[in-house]
């Protein structure tokens, strides 16, 4: 039987990996968009498992809403990061680093 | 008019002070000196129309805290009228006096720096501070008086700021006043605690249980009344130059002579008598203070004069007279008789700035020369100066017709209200009294003797010192020697002008002074706190004098309040005939003395000098008391300066310190730029951080509560 | 959904209806050439609506079932994020024109931005916040990035649109968990949930949503975007996500631990005092080295965050007032202290180094006084109201008996003082002469007297401002 723990545990699970993206990846930044969006669904499953374990429609809702920003967000950081690689010439994270100090 | 009064001489400072750059320094000076003949017009307006009957006038609300509530206003009573006319008087006569004696000036390059608008800014800023203090209406304002006028004199103390004596003096002058602005802080505190309240109203009123009352301080049980009027007689004491707290007021002399006439003769310096005399409802009830004023007060006299007999700086010698003089007032206010203390604070005010305002005319005209042994023979030089200083001089030494009297009695101001206070010594009967008589007689010999000293070794003789300085000896200029005539007038007339209402019947100085007389309030006193002892006076003056005591003036009704068993206002008028003349033997002895010493025989005084090698010595070093100070306070002072200096804020405060702003926090500022790598990974890191430090945090004392 | 519920949103509603209106004119008009109109009629809106706002007096509303709650506490945000971003606006105009950089979307988005932080002062549920939140966040992404030529400007824009992401997933997976625990979203049903002994979901939520709001106000240690973009954006941008954002984040921070877990003070107060802490010393010292002064704005405002948060951690009313009366007076400081930034030039090209007002006193004296003013009550050097903010919040602290706080407060403003006196010694004794151009737009000229003047003048009475604050504070905490 799959209760609400597993739920939880796979949403961390999955809110965690999406950071270690954001941090430990040096490469590219569209992985950081796509780890960006890992812990935004992580958080949609705890939603949507929440909802269902309090039978409360408010987290699905809630789902619905995220997933719509999440959407929006992803368009906007593609478009500063086209702008950003038409300056810069790269997207290598480590190349993110004009301003420091 | 009272509110035009008090702060015209503010607008003249302040336009004066920061606009000159816009209208020009001579018109700067000019919008200063015009403001105060306006003040000066208008205060003896006032005067001269004064009723007699106190008046408040309201000018803003001030300081509200707890209980505390000080309003900003205006006291007219007699006592204030008299010292607006004193000072705004001397105060326009000054600023009109500096136009002449600050037209040139050495210890600045005329050039390139303007001082003249500073200096006459401060004169006014000053004028408007002492006004202030005597038109206070309670003790936080006049305490903001006080400290102004403090403030002014340390500014024009300092005013040749690259004369390294004069910044010494100024700070002298300022510290040596903290001393008794300490105890007059005190003393308001002490009010405050007890009153609570500062409005002169109320602690007049007071006044009577506060003579009941116990306060503790410094460990011990005292009388509240005591305490108080002892803690403020010491502020007092630090403002008016009193012994101890004296040693300010000869060095102050480094400032421009106009200044030492106004701030250190005419105005500031009896700022501490006006103190005992606007305290006289608190003072009434301490006979103990009361006797330690007596004292300090005989004290300073005689000590100052005798110092006096010696001193050579022209100005040093009227410094130290003026000391000696305020010692008067201080005798005479101390065996309660206010009224002559503020008669001779008044003709004082006359004469003393008349003769420093002379002896700025003298310096001014021998090219700032200080030193009496290098004058001589000026009376042909400065005619006009001469007989201003001959009429000071006449004036402070008590010249007049003894025992006569046309309704008033025929003399040279100081002779009136000098003698006013002798007699007044002779007749008190506090303890201490027959021994400040016996001081002020032994004073005003020696008074006469120095002042005679002066003009003989000034005006007479041959001519000393620099030939090429005598040769340039010049009269002064008008604006210089026209003051000094308006104030021979009051040098001259004062004392016999104003007798009655400051020496006459008990009558007529009550009407003067505004004091009422009621019945209630007798009954009040005897039934609530009789310390003024009816009873006694019941006992020795019998059943005619009961009707007279019932009928008690009220404290901080008038001006002035005199507790109902003091009569020594009425008693001084019979004192035997050779206390009368007592003084005046005293002003001819010392007048033949220094006529046989400086123009008969002038080698006496240095043979003298020899065979008394120690005493001159003495009296030359002003009784060792600076020495003693130097000892005392100073070195111990520096050492501990130097110790925290060197050792405490050189090794520990800047050590630590420095080793904080210098190491530690700039060790963190490169660490912070470390970690602002630039890199998006480094940054989420730190939020991750943060994050896992709050949960932990979160986790560990989560739901402790 | 009921009729009523509309008219309490209607300054919203008016809000971005015009924005979305002003986009078509914008892109069917004449595009840019429409801009100038367009900074101009949405200032003037934003007044109005301030106006409207503040003028509606005392009440509370509730609408859409209390997801949107319209209180003292949230007309007195909103008429502090209103003002700010229009003066802002108005100030920029002639920048941005100079530059190039005056697009018709500009002000269009900052009103959204506005829209977004409206909506997160009043709100009264999770998804209501998250909405607010992201709103405005995806709009400063853009602005932050909208000189699109030039690399620091989208890296600026690329910084925070990662890290703010990254913040936004924390505040949600918080959200998801509070949502999980409490059985609402709804902050009048967390705090029935939230009391007493607390499960460790709610406590995980508490702390995650706690460090996304602070990535907002940017506390330590989630403040690193802010040195990077207040550089990179352009300075009339930067002067923007200096005040409106701040305010709007502080007021959602204060509605979210008063409304959702005002049962719990003692847990949050610990992380609110932490995070006031850390800001404050990190703001103080990383400070001090730097050379450009956008960054140094930057930090100033880590540390002046540092501050606001104390009050918020005295969990009082009174600290709450202390935190709004603090935020009035922190963002008049920096309308005026960017009013002076923008108008560092030399030959018409911006300079933003601090080495460059070396002497500046002697170019221009009026503006250096006035910022030497500014300079003064931002370090909170008495009698300025700098100071006087700075004063509340101790109080605050004291009063809530976090007098290790206040001390802590008072030490770091005092290693704070030094970088901005820094600034007034090289203006007014500088070795070199400045090469810095005098003058400056009479618009820009008038913020920053203005600004300076309040500094001095508003010692009187602060202008008011604290009896508004209390009584905005009383309608937050009960």
């Amino acid at each position: 039987m799959i209760g609400l723990e597993h739920y939880l545990t796979v949403a961390a699970t999955l809110f965690v990996i999406g950071i270690f993206g954001i941090f430990l990846n040096r490469k590219n930044v569209i992985i950081l968009l796509m780890s960006i969006e890992l812990m935004l669904l992580a958080v949609n499953i705890n939603l949507v498992a929440f909802s269902a374990y309090l039978a409360d429609l408010t987290g699905q809702v809630f789902t619905l809403f995220v997933l719509t920003v999440a959407a929006a967000e992803a368009a906007i950081g593609l478009a500063i990061l086209v702008c950003f690689f038409r300056n810069r010439g790269t997207i290598d994270v480590e190349d993110v680093n004009v301003m420091k100090g | 008019m009272e509110t035009i009064i008090l702060f015209s001489p503010l607008v003249g400072a302040l336009i004066c002070g920061f606009g000159w750059k816009l209208i020009g320094e001579k018109a700067a000076q000019y919008t200063a000196t015009g403001f105060l003949f306006l003040a000066c017009f208008l205060s003896w307006i006032v005067f001269l129309t004064f009723n007699g009957e106190t008046q408040q006038i309201q000018i803003l609300r001030w300081i509200e805290s707890g209980s505390l509530s000080t309003d900003w206003a205006i006291r007219l009573d007699r006592l204030t009228a008299i010292m607006l006319i004193v000072i705004t008087s001397v105060s326009a006569l000054v600023h009109l006096y500096s136009f002449g004696y600050m037209a040139h000036d050495e210890n600045f390059d005329d050039a390139k720096e303007s001082y003249r608008p500073r200096f006459f800014a401060y004169l006014s800023f000053f004028t408007f501070a002492m006004l202030m203090l005597v038109t206070a209406d309670n003790l936080v304002q006049m305490f903001f008086g006080w400290e102004g006028v403090g403030l002014a004199s340390y500014l024009l103390i300092g005013f040749y700021f690259r004369k390294p004596s004069a910044n010494a003096a100024a700070i002298k002058a300022f510290v040596v006043n903290r001393v008794g602005d300490f105890g007059f802080a005190l003393g308001i505190f002490a009010i405050f605690f007890m009153v609570d309240s500062i409005r002169f109203d109320d602690i007049f009123a007071a006044a009577p249980e506060l003579a009941e009352a116990k306060i503790s301080f410094l460990w011990t049980e005292w009388n509240a009344i005591e305490l108080i009027c002892v803690l403020l007689f010491i502020g007092a004491m630090g403002k008016s130059a009193q012994f101890i707290l004296h040693t300010w007021l000869p060095d102050a002399m480094e400032g421009p002579t106009p200044v030492s006439a106004l701030i250190h003769a005419a105005t500031m310096v009896t700022a501490g008598v006006f103190l005992v005399c606007r305290m006289s409802p608190l003072m009434e009830f301490a006979p103990m203070a009361t006797n330690f004023i007596i004292i300090m007060g005989a004290v300073t006299a005689f000590f100052a004069a005798t110092v006096g007999l010696v001193q050579n700086d022209i100005k040093r010698v009227i410094a130290y007279s003026t000391c000696s003089q305020l010692g008067y007032m201080f005798v005479a206010a101390g065996v309660g008789v206010y009224s002559v203390a503020m008669f001779h604070l008044l003709t004082h005010a006359f004469f003393k700035a008349m003769l420093f305002l002379g002896a700025g005319s003298v310096i001014h005209g021998m090219h700032h020369e200080q030193d009496m042994r290098n004058y001589g023979g000026l009376r042909h030089k400065m005619p006009y100066t001469f007989w201003a200083m001959m009429i000071g001089t006449l004036a402070i030494t008590g010249v007049g017709i003894p025992l006569l009297y046309i309704g008033f009695p025929v003399g040279f101001a100081g002779f009136v209200s000098k003698d006013a206070i002798i007699e007044s010594a002779f007749a008190a009967t506090d303890p201490a009294a027959r021994f400040a008589f016996w001081s002020l007689v032994v004073a005003a010999l020696f008074t006469s003797f120095y002042s005679w000293r002066l003009m003989f070794m000034t005006f007479y003789g041959e001519p000393r010192g620099d030939k090429h300085t005598h040769e340039h000896a010049h009269e002064s200029p008008m604006t210089m020697v026209a003051p000094l005539g308006v104030l021979a007038i009051g040098a001259i007339f004062a004392g016999m002008v104003w007798y009655k209402p400051f020496f006459g019947s008990e009558e007529a100085v009550d009407k003067f002074f505004g004091v009422t007389k009621s019945e209630e309030h007798a009954q009040v006193l005897m039934i609530g706190a009789a310390y003024a002892a009816t009873e006694t006076a019941d006992d020795t003056h019998g059943e005619a004098k009961d009707d007279h005591d019932a009928v008690a003036a009220v404290p901080g009704q008038g001006a002035l309040y005199r507790a109902p068993d003091n009569h020594v206002l009425h008693d001084a008028h019979y004192v035997p005939v050779w206390v009368k003349l007592s003084p005046f033997f005293a002003m001819l002895i010392g007048f033949l003395t220094a006529y046989q010493f400086y123009i008969r025989q002038p080698d006496w005084p240095g043979k003298l000098a020899e065979n008394q090698k120690h005493l001159y010595q003495f009296l030359l070093n002003k009784w060792y008391v600076d020495e003693i100070y130097d000892f005392l306070f100073v070195k111990p002072a520096m050492w501990l300066g130097r110790f925290l200096w060197k050792k405490g804020d050189g090794n520990v405060i800047d050590g630590g310190l420095n080793g904080l702003a210098m190491g530690v926090v700039p060790f963190f500022t490169r660490l912070a730029g470390r970690a602002q790598s630039g890199y998006i990974f480094t940054y989420a890191f730190w939020m991750v951080i943060g994050i896992a430090f709050l949960i932990t945090w979160m986790t560990l004392s989560g739901g402790a509560e | 959904m009921q009729p009523g519920d509309l008219s309490v949103i209607l300054p919203e509603i008016i809000l971005s209806l015009f924005a979305m209106a002003g986009l078509m004119v914008g892109a069917y008009g004449g595009k840019d050439k429409t801009a100038p109109m367009l900074v101009w009629t949405t200032s003037a809106l934003m007044v109005a609506l301030a106006a409207w706002i503040g003028l509606q007096g005392a009440g509370r509303a509730v609408a859409f079932g209390g997801m949107f709650i319209d209180d003292g506490f949230a007309r007195f945000a909103k008429v502090t994020v209103l003002l700010s971003a229009a003066a802002i606006l108005l100030m920029s105009e002639g920048y941005m024109q100079r530059r190039g950089l005056l697009r018709f979307e500009y002000p269009l988005l900052i009103a959204l931005a506005a829209v977004g932080m409206m909506m997160m002062v009043s709100a009264g549920d999770l998804i209501a916040l998250y909405m607010g939140l992201e709103l405005q966040s995806l709009a400063l992404y853009v602005v932050a990035s909208l000189r699109r030529d030039s690399v620091k400007s989208t890296e600026a824009g690329l910084k925070y649109f990662v890290l703010g992401a990254l913040s936004s997933g924390l505040l949600l997976y918080g959200a998801s968990l509070t949502y999980g625990f409490a059985g609402t979203t709804l902050f009048s049903g967390i705090i029935e949930a939230a009391q007493g002994e607390l499960p460790l979901g709610l406590l995980f939520g508490l702390a995650f949503i706690s460090a996304g709001l602070a990535f907002k106000v940017s506390a330590a240690p989630f403040h690193m975007w802010t040195p990077d973009v207040y550089e990179g954006a352009p300075t009339p941008i930067t002067a923007f996500f200096a005040t409106a954002p701040k305010m709007a984040a502080m007021g959602l921070f204060a509605r979210v631990v008063h409304d959702a877990f005002g049962g719990i003070v003692g847990d949050w107060q610990q992380i609110l005092a932490f995070l006031s802490v850390a800001s404050m010393y990190l703001g103080a010292v990383a400070a001090i080295g730097q050379t450009n002064i956008k960054r140094l704005m930057a930090y100033s405002s880590i540390a002046h965050m540092g501050f606001a948060l104390m009050g918020l951690a005295a969990g009082t009313a009174f600290g709450v007032q202390a935190m709004l009366v603090y935020m009035a007076i922190y963002i008049t400081m920096n309308i005026g202290t960017f009013a002076f930034i923008m108008s560092m030039e030399k030959d018409g090209a911006p300079v933003v180094t601090i080495a460059s007002l070396s002497q500046y006193s002697r170019r221009d004296p009026l503006k250096a006084l006035a910022m030497l003013v500014l300079l003064f009550s931002l370090a909170g050097v008495p009698p300025l109201v700098g100071f006087f903010g700075k004063y509340y919040v101790l109080l605050a602290a004291v009063d809530a008996g976090l007098g290790w706080l206040a001390v802590a407060g008072v030490i770091a403003s005092v290693i704070g003082a030094f970088y901005y006196l820094r600034i007034v010694y090289l203006m007014y004794f500088g070795a070199e002469d400045s090469e810095l151009d005098a003058g400056a737009s009479p618009i820009l000229s008038g913020f920053l007297v203005a600004s300076a003047a309040i500094m001095v003048l508003g010692v009187v009475n602060l202008f008011g401002v604290e009896a508004v604050a209390e009584a905005a504070a009383a309608t937050l905490v009960n």
